[in-house]
């Protein structure tokens, strides 16, 4: 703990800011709200309750950059001190409604990070929690439904979405790749099976409908060159963290290399296989490829690439492994 | 137009022809702007084709200004290297290897399709964090002087126009295809996150 006049200091500090950045312009009030947000989350964090509201209230500024700040500033104030998502859902809920489309994209980035922390913060039971759940229950639907924007940039923020939301709602296997910033995310084996609220069987089904969705947008006749590159990546990471879904992900692999949108301006469809050509060697270099092998060469030859290349990125095939007994 | 200047990134092969050539335009421009090379090493041409010069990317561009003017200081000044690296030199030290550089960026121009790939293996092998997008283009410029002018001029205009949209993501894949069809180029294009 600080002594309680250095503690006084930083607070009269934060409370001449935050006077300051009523009255500025834009950039000079970010980069006020930026000091405050570093006193506060960084230096003295046991403030961050007391200013709490202070900073939400420029959820409703003019400014899109403010607004997107505020976004910023509630992923960082949660990760700090999860619970404080408790109170703050509600105000992340509002701006993934808001007006402007990089608002929006900036809430759907913070919201694949916050909800797995929801999902760990709410394993001890409280009504506030549930209510919380909840929400966060509806947003992933939002979310989901954004998928259809009109807007190619939201689709693309929402495919990541969805590609973050079905490797958290399966379980991690033996063979899943995972990210070391990723090793201590939930994921649905940890979540417990007798949980009053969340329930793991609605989870893990929600998983599988979302990769269900995901694969569906990918069909679509006129999806976008961009949203076709994000989704063929988005499926390379769900079949090397998740290898259960790889027989799913190989052939839609397949089925896109046949059938590619009748859309695509000549130079996307160079661009578009070239992406596919790599997500295939990526999926291809899983241990768990074995069984997909076959399929994946052929497509790779297809795609220009050399056998001897093919051969490179193929691992050998495994020892069996010891069962235990 | 985008709610912050955009963070252009360009990147060829040594960082020193085409890259730094845009480098030099686009911060003209005011474009938050940095270059780099995604090659093992920094070659510039030595007095036969097989026999290039190598430096390691920590050596400035001082430093090789040095060692050709010590080598050979009229054939440098013909073909045109010393007067490179002495531009090069104003802009920033040394060059910078891309697959070195943890810094965020909204675009990534390429000038060669083999650069395009590297810079593609690169993002692509980095661990997602925030899953912010960061678009890569291509265009292909031969590596000579007067080609990186022109191609230069070229990704500046690309870059204004981007920087111009009202939203960017949403708009990218049509200007992209009107400028396909005004310079006569084809561009690969693609979506990366961080």
């Amino acid at each position: 703990m600080r002594p309680e006049h250095v503690r006084n200091s930083i607070c009269f500090q934060v409370v001449d800011l935050l006077n300051q950045a009523a009255l500025i312009p834009t950039d000079a009030k970010l980069a006020v709200l930026k000091q405050v947000q570093e006193l506060i989350i960084n230096k003295d964090p046991s403030l961050l309750d007391n200013f709490l509201d202070e900073m939400i209230a420029f959820q409703t500024d003019k400014s899109i950059e403010v607004r997107k700040f505020v976004i910023g500033f509630i992923e960082e104030a949660c990760k700090r001190d999860n619970e404080l998502l408790l109170r703050l859902i509600a105000n992340l809920n509002m701006l993934l409604k808001d007006d402007s489309v990089n608002v929006v994209k900036k809430a759907i980035l913070t919201l694949t990070q916050m909800y797995k922390v929801t999902l760990q913060v709410t394993k001890a039971v409280s009504d506030m929690q549930e209510a919380c759940w909840e929400m966060v229950t509806q947003m992933k639907g939002d979310v989901l439904a954004l998928l259809d924007s009109e807007n190619d940039g939201v689709r693309t923020h929402a495919i990541k979405f969805t590609e973050s939301l079905i490797v958290t709602l399966s379980p991690r296997v033996v063979d899943s790749d995972v990210p070391k910033r990723q090793e201590s995310d939930i994921t649905l084996d940890k979540v417990p099976k007798d949980h009053t609220y969340i329930r793991y069987d609605v989870l893990c089904e929600e998983g599988k409908s979302a990769l269900d969705k995901l694969l569906k947008f990918m069909v679509h006749p006129a999806i976008s060159s961009i949203n076709l590159t994000t989704a063929l990546g988005s499926l390379a990471t769900i079949a090397r963290q998740r290898p259960m879904f790889m027989s799913k992900v190989v052939q839609a692999y397949e089925t896109l290399h046949a059938n590619l949108p009748p859309t695509l301006a000549k130079s996307q469809v160079s661009s578009v296989r070239k992406n596919l050509k790599l997500h295939l060697v990526a999926v291809l270099k899983h241990p768990s490829s074995l069984e997909f092998q076959g399929q994946i060469s052929t497509l790779l030859l297809d795609l220009g690439m050399p056998q001897s290349e093919i051969t490179r990125s193929t691992p050998p095939p495994r020892e069996h492994r010891k069962r235990p007994r | 137009m985008p709610s912050h200047p955009l963070r252009v990134a360009v990147v060829c092969s040594s960082n020193q022809n085409r890259s730094m050539e845009a480098h030099n335009i686009l911060s003209k421009r005011g474009f938050e702007v940095r270059s780099f090379g995604t090659g093992s090493h920094v070659k510039l041409p030595g007095p036969a084709p097989d026999k290039p010069n190598v430096y390691d990317f920590k050596t400035t561009y001082e430093q090789m200004y040095n060692d050709l003017v010590r080598k050979d200081k009229e054939l440098y000044t013909q073909n045109g290297i010393l007067h490179m690296l002495d531009r090069n030199k104003r802009i920033k030290s040394k060059p910078e290897r891309f697959q070195s550089c943890k810094d965020n960026f909204d675009l990534v121009i390429t000038c060669e399709e083999r650069v395009y790939d590297q810079v593609l293996e690169d993002l692509n092998s980095r661990e997602q964090e925030t899953m912010q997008p960061v678009h890569v283009i291509n265009v292909d410029i031969q590596d000579n002087h007067e080609e990186a002018t022109l191609g230069a001029f070229l990704i500046c205009e690309l870059c204004q126009c981007i920087q111009h949209t009202d939203d960017m993501e949403n708009e990218i894949d049509e200007l992209l295809q009107e400028f396909e069809d005004k310079s006569s180029r084809a561009f690969l294009h693609t979506v990366c996150f961080y």
